[in-house]
């Protein structure tokens, strides 16, 4: 047994120095998102327009759905490799059901549904049967996912299909309201999801087995079972984004959700900063994925080349990282 | 006089240390000559880690000195005591599962050539020469610590720190506690060998038999003050060992155990355990628990008591054997299961099994009742705050908000959400392993209290704790183990302090 | 002892488990060679060889950062951005070659110098930010990655240059120099990691941190030495690398790190102690590009190539992610 030894008691001055550098900290991603802001409009009058912002917020609702559902893996205490193949699989099974089954628009969202659901159940049997760690097995599943993709399409050509349905090319770029139909599909996810983490019991179940699986397991929650349920929610989450994708372009492109996953990763992360205990959460997500579209937005208008544009965007997540993470160090010392 | 020789080993005057208002050490003195095996015997708080971080070079000393072969040690300094010839030999193993032996023993002071490069040869030459010269054993340098016996990895650990042949004085700490009989023993014999290389031996341990059959002279600490220095005809008669150990004043935290509340007769016993069998540790436990009562499981660390635990609420797995609630044998191999026969388990470690630190007072205290509190799923915040607000209330959990975060309770506190989590539900038998670890006199008092009001409810209460005190205060009943064996089932009316120790430390059950 | 003779039944039913990746790889290639005569030939072979060499040197990167850093995948030390570093390092190279008219020297001297910033970028994500290893360098590729892209505008530069064309095609004695080059590299880490005191250290501080620090190593300065001596790695890469695509292209940087992360663990499975080491990746390294150029052989669908991989790799990392679960 440890003996632990009395630690000695700050002095007056080192607690608010320390108290001081907390609330900097906790402050600090507002500070360099209003920084952000502040530059972009400076460097291009169209930024702050209702019409810039409806772009921009359009633009990033895949990426805040997967952001999400990474949320809801994360929060469980693991991490999902294979979002992007669970977008990729959403769009196909929907092409698939409108252009080879001819199938009306609304069986197409549902089996793109399923498509999502059959990554999230690949997931399960990995994770929860063969007992490999979740990023072993979702790094599994991406690979041999992706592969079978490419199989598909015979190399990596898309399935496109010009006369789509109008009522599924709507779900992307019509309106309900007013509101942009992807924006409106999103805010119902980000509602949902934010009432499952933090107002039901499932959400409690997910975050005590995120927080300490052991402790959670001793209480008698089943801590499988609520796994299963979040590796399941969350791809067929992804789906959705793979409905609003193939929606847009009227067409699945293989391996196109590839790129959403750092980006789902890093603002997960990031969002932690927006969060008052330093937990990932729905909310903070929402923070943090609007952190990325600002960027992106910013840049974009800023006219500079798409690579310059991707190498910044790359070097700013870093930084966006290893400012989140140092912060939640300082913020542990504190307390 | 004493100019005329060097004073030869370890001379500890009037130590004394002190933790803000804690006095761990109060002018101990101790003196070990080379080639003594010395026992340190005391209770746990007694005084004898804090001797022992001192030696390792952890602590400084707030009074007094220490000095080995007349040079005094640098305390604080632990690079520089070790360079002096003091070793520590510390209970966790520490060793890397993939080293090899030699490796392991040379870890941190490798034998090179030119450049850097590892001397293999002469390590692996080296360690096998000092296993077989110590010791008389054969061991293979190549082999993998994960390959070896837990008593070879001790012994392992020991080389490590005799290899330089620089050592005159060296500290063991509980070196035979997870071991098992046989495996004791070997260490044992390897601690008795260093006496002929003239090494001063510090040996501390609860197993007064081993005392007694190894050293020399022993020190015996009590609430941080020594109480005497037993010689090694007194060391033999344990009772005496005891006595000093615990003196006269026994606590009087416990008012007069009534057993009124245990039902007689021939009723099914709510819990029957019957040839348990993990196929490692446990062998052969048999007993039961009536309604109403509370049982102690005692024992020394590394008796067992933990795998018996964990084995009974479905957290190791059970080679053989039968346990039953209420009559109905059941299988139980998860937590859940454990919860669904009607148990309740209080872990022993509140921080990493119990709770979930970032999580609130309240929603820890509900953590095992969530579907209560909720309809359908969604959860009634109004009504889980009431809830844990008068399971705050009724254990005088403080500070008395429901929405704190526990990681910012005392540890007192943090046992009492734990056991608030449960008295909700309809746990029939509640398991507290060490209940009363790290936890101030009030909240002991009141989880003592909570117990207590259990029984009267019918319920039944199993306690595992390295606190003989409280067990007696506590129990009706207490069931010792000794090294994964169920050895003695002392019925608490009558029984002395004195005489549980003897079982508890001696292996056998006393005669009273 | 006892206890051990109990458990003997339970260890070689784990023994065979573990080699269970070793015996599926053996085997991939056994049936390789009788499907395709040409398949052992001593042109292939060479070829294979050749094929190997930077996929062999980035892995011995990662196998310092690994031994360093404890072989749990997720928690402990791993390296995803070393492609990306040595990719990085390929386009300063064909770039100062072909348009900055740079002298190689200076460029030798510039990708080195580049590939330890990126290291010491990496070393300071975990140690001081206290990024996950995993995370951190999963980023930082991703960042490496977009900043090579920029410098080369994604465009291929082919490099013509003839000292690149001689170390590629030239010899000493009938061996390729890019062979005598992997010789010693892979003595060179070799026996800084498994037979310097040096390696030792690391390994200690991988294998149990608390036991290295009681023993007085210094361990932040070490962890600190394996991220950079595995950007070193990446950086003795790059002239292979650069020699085996005769230039830059874009997109290099993916399937080398999925082969480097399957022939590092594949090379844990051939040590005695189940760790990743040196010459385990190097074996590793000329297996799976053996697995690769026997299915091109076959004329096998390049996605279906893929995916094997991908099965391969899960299946390495599963039994060595297991057998963690089993140590102790």
């Amino acid at each position: 047994m440890k003996v632990t030894s009395a630690l000695a008691n700050p002095s007056p001055g080192e607690k608010t120095a320390r108290q001081s550098i907390a609330w900097l900290s906790r402050l600090g991603f507002a500070l360099v998102t209003l920084f952000f802001i502040i530059m972009f409009s400076w460097s291009s009058p169209v930024f702050l327009t209702l019409d810039n912002w409806s772009n921009l917020l359009q633009g990033s609702a895949i990426l805040l759905i997967v952001a999400l559902a990474m949320t809801l893996i994360v929060s469980a205490g693991a991490i999902d490799l294979s979002v992007g193949v669970a977008i990729d699989f959403g769009a196909m099974m929907a092409l698939i059901a409108l252009k080879t089954w001819q199938l009306p628009w609304q069986v197409a969202v549902l089996c793109a549904l399923l498509g999502g659901l059959t990554i999230g159940l690949v997931n399960a049997f990995l994770i929860l049967v063969c007992r490999i760690r979740p990023f072993l097995a979702t790094l599994g599943t991406w690979f041999i996912a992706s592969s079978a993709e490419r199989i598909y399409t015979d190399g990596g050509g898309a399935i496109a299909m010009r006369r789509m349905a109008p009522e599924y090319h709507d779900l992307a770029v019509g309106h309900i309201w007013g509101v942009p139909t992807p924006v409106m599909i999103v805010f119902v996810v980000w509602l949902a999801a934010w009432l499952l983490t933090e107002r039901t019991l499932f959400g409690k179940r997910v975050r005590a087995v995120g927080q300490n699986s052991e402790a959670a397991r001793i209480a008698g929650i089943a801590d499988k079972r609520t796994v299963f349920w979040v590796l399941i929610a969350a791809s067929t989450m992804c789906a959705i984004g793979g409905i609003i994708l193939s929606a847009n372009l009227r067409q699945f492109t293989p391996l196109a959700g590839q790129s959403y996953l750092m980006d789902s990763i890093a603002a997960v992360f990031i969002g932690t900063a927006f969060n008052r205990q330093g937990r990932v959460s729905m909310s903070g997500t929402l923070g943090g994925v609007l952190f990325l579209a600002i960027v992106n937005n910013g840049l974009n208008l800023m006219g500079l080349n798409y690579l310059v544009k991707d190498a910044l965007v790359g070097i700013i997540l870093v930084v966006a990282l290893a400012v989140s993470f140092w912060q939640a160090r300082l913020r542990q010392q504190h307390v | 006089m004493n100019n005329e020789k060097t004073q030869r080993g370890l001379i500890m005057d009037r130590m004394s240390k002190r933790f803000a208002k804690v006095t761990a050490l109060n002018a101990v003195t101790l003196t070990i000559k080379p080639g003594e095996i010395h026992g340190l015997i005391g209770e746990n708080g007694a005084g004898k880690s804090t001797l022992i971080k001192i030696l390792a070079g952890v602590y400084q000393a707030d009074g007094g000195t220490a000095s080995l072969d007349g040079v005094p040690i640098p305390l604080g300094k632990p690079a520089a005591i070790e360079a002096m010839g003091i070793r520590v030999i510390h209970q966790e193993l520490n060793l890397i599962p993939h080293f090899t032996v030699a490796e392991s023993v040379f870890l941190g002071q490798e034998t090179t050539r030119s450049g850097g490069l590892l001397n293999r040869k002469s390590m692996r030459a080296a360690a096998q020469k000092f296993f077989l010269e110590t010791w008389q054993i054969n061991l293979n340098p190549d082999s993998l610590i994960s390959q070896l016996s837990l008593a070879e990895r001790k012994l392992v650990q020991i080389a490590r720190a005799l290899i330089d042949g620089a050592a005159k004085l060296v500290v063991f700490d509980e070196p035979t506690a997870p071991l098992e009989v046989h495996e004791a023993s070997l260490v044992s014999d390897a601690i008795l060998r260093l006496k002929q290389q003239g090494i001063a031996i510090l040996y501390i341990s609860h197993y007064l038999n081993e005392i007694a059959s190894l050293c020399d002279a022993g020190t015996v600490l009590r609430n941080g003050e020594v109480v005497g220095y037993p010689d090694r005809a007194t060391l033999q008669d344990t009772d005496a060992v005891i006595r000093m150990m615990v003196g006269r004043d026994i606590d009087k935290l416990f008012a007069t155990r009534e057993h009124s509340h245990i039902v007689t007769g021939n009723e099914t016993p709510l819990l029957s355990v019957r040839a348990l069998n993990d196929g490692q540790q446990l062998k052969d436990i048999h007993f039961s628990v009536r309604r109403g009562e509370i049982v102690g499981v005692a024992g020394l660390l590394g008796a067992g008591r933990d795998v018996l635990i964990d084995t009974l609420y479905g957290l190791h797995k059970a080679a053989s054997g039968e346990i039953a609630i209420e009559g109905k044998v059941s299988r139980i191999r998860s937590p859940r299961q454990a919860i669904r026969a009607g148990m309740a388990l209080v872990p022993r470690d509140r921080r990493h099994q119990g709770l979930v630190l970032p999580f609130s007072a309240a929603d820890n205290i509900n953590l095992a009742s969530l579907p209560a509190n909720a309809t359908l799923g969604w959860e009634h915040r109004g009504r889980a705050l009431d809830k844990a607000r008068h399971w705050i209330e009724r254990l005088s959990i403080r500070p008395a908000y429901p929405l704190i975060p526990v990681r910012h309770m005392s540890g007192g506190n943090q046992q009492k959400v734990i056991l608030a989590r449960w008295l909700g539900t309809d746990a029939r038998l509640f398991i507290l392993d060490e209940p009363t670890l790290g936890v101030d006199i009030g909240a002991r008092s009141d989880i003592y209290e909570c117990t207590r009001q259990l029984t009267e409810q019918g319920r039944s209460v199993l306690v595992s704790s390295s606190d003989a005190t409280e067990l007696l205060g506590l129990c009706d009943r207490i069931l010792v183990m000794w090294r994964g064996a169920l050895i003695a089932d002392l019925p608490t009316a009558g029984l002395t302090l004195d005489m549980l120790l003897a079982t508890i430390n001696g292996g056998q059950e006393q005669a009273q | 002892m006892s206890s051990e003779i109990q458990n003997l039944g339970a260890r070689r039913l784990r023994v065979l488990f573990e080699k269970i990746p070793l015996i599926l790889f053996v085997g991939l290639l056994v049936w390789l060679s009788i499907q395709s005569p040409y398949f052992l030939s001593w042109e292939n072979i060479s070829r294979m060889l050749l094929q190997s060499v930077p996929l062999a040197i980035l892995s011995f990167g990662l196998v310092c950062v690994i031994a360093a850093g404890g072989d749990d995948v997720v928690s402990g030390g791993i390296d995803l951005s070393l492609p990306a570093i040595a990719v990085f390092g390929v386009a300063i190279l064909s770039l100062g070659l072909m348009e900055w008219q740079l002298s190689w020297p200076l460029l030798l001297l510039a990708v080195v110098i580049a590939s330890l910033l990126c290291g010491g970028i990496n070393a300071l994500l975990v140690l001081i930010a206290g990024l996950p290893p995993l995370l951190a360098t999963l980023s930082t590729s991703v960042a490496f990655t977009g900043i090579t892209e920029l410098l080369t505008g994604q465009r291929r530069i082919s490099v013509n240059s003839p000292l690149m064309v001689d170390f590629r095609d030239g010899s000493l004695l009938g061996i390729p120099y890019a062979l005598l080059y992997l010789a010693l590299v892979f003595i060179a880490f070799q026996v800084l990691l498994h037979h310097s005191r040096f390696g030792q250290h690391l390994q200690a501080v991988g294998g149990g941190k608390d036991m290295a620090q009681m023993s007085g190593l210094n361990v932040p300065r070490l962890t600190l030495a394996s991220w950079l001596i595995a950007a070193i790695a990446a950086a003795l890469a790059v002239m292979p690398l650069l020699a085996q695509g005769s230039g830059s292209s874009s997109g290099t940087a993916t399937p080398l790190l999925m082969e480097m992360v399957l022939a590092t663990f594949l090379g844990g499975a051939f040590s005695r102690r189940r760790v990743v080491t040196i010459w385990g990746a190097l074996l590793g390294a000329v297996l799976v590009n053996a697995l690769s150029n026997g299915l091109a052989l076959l004329g096998v669908n390049i996605f279906w190539m893929g995916a094997i991989k991908g099965v391969l790799i899960l299946v390495v990392l599963a039994a060595s992610a297991l057998q963690h679960k089993g140590k102790s």
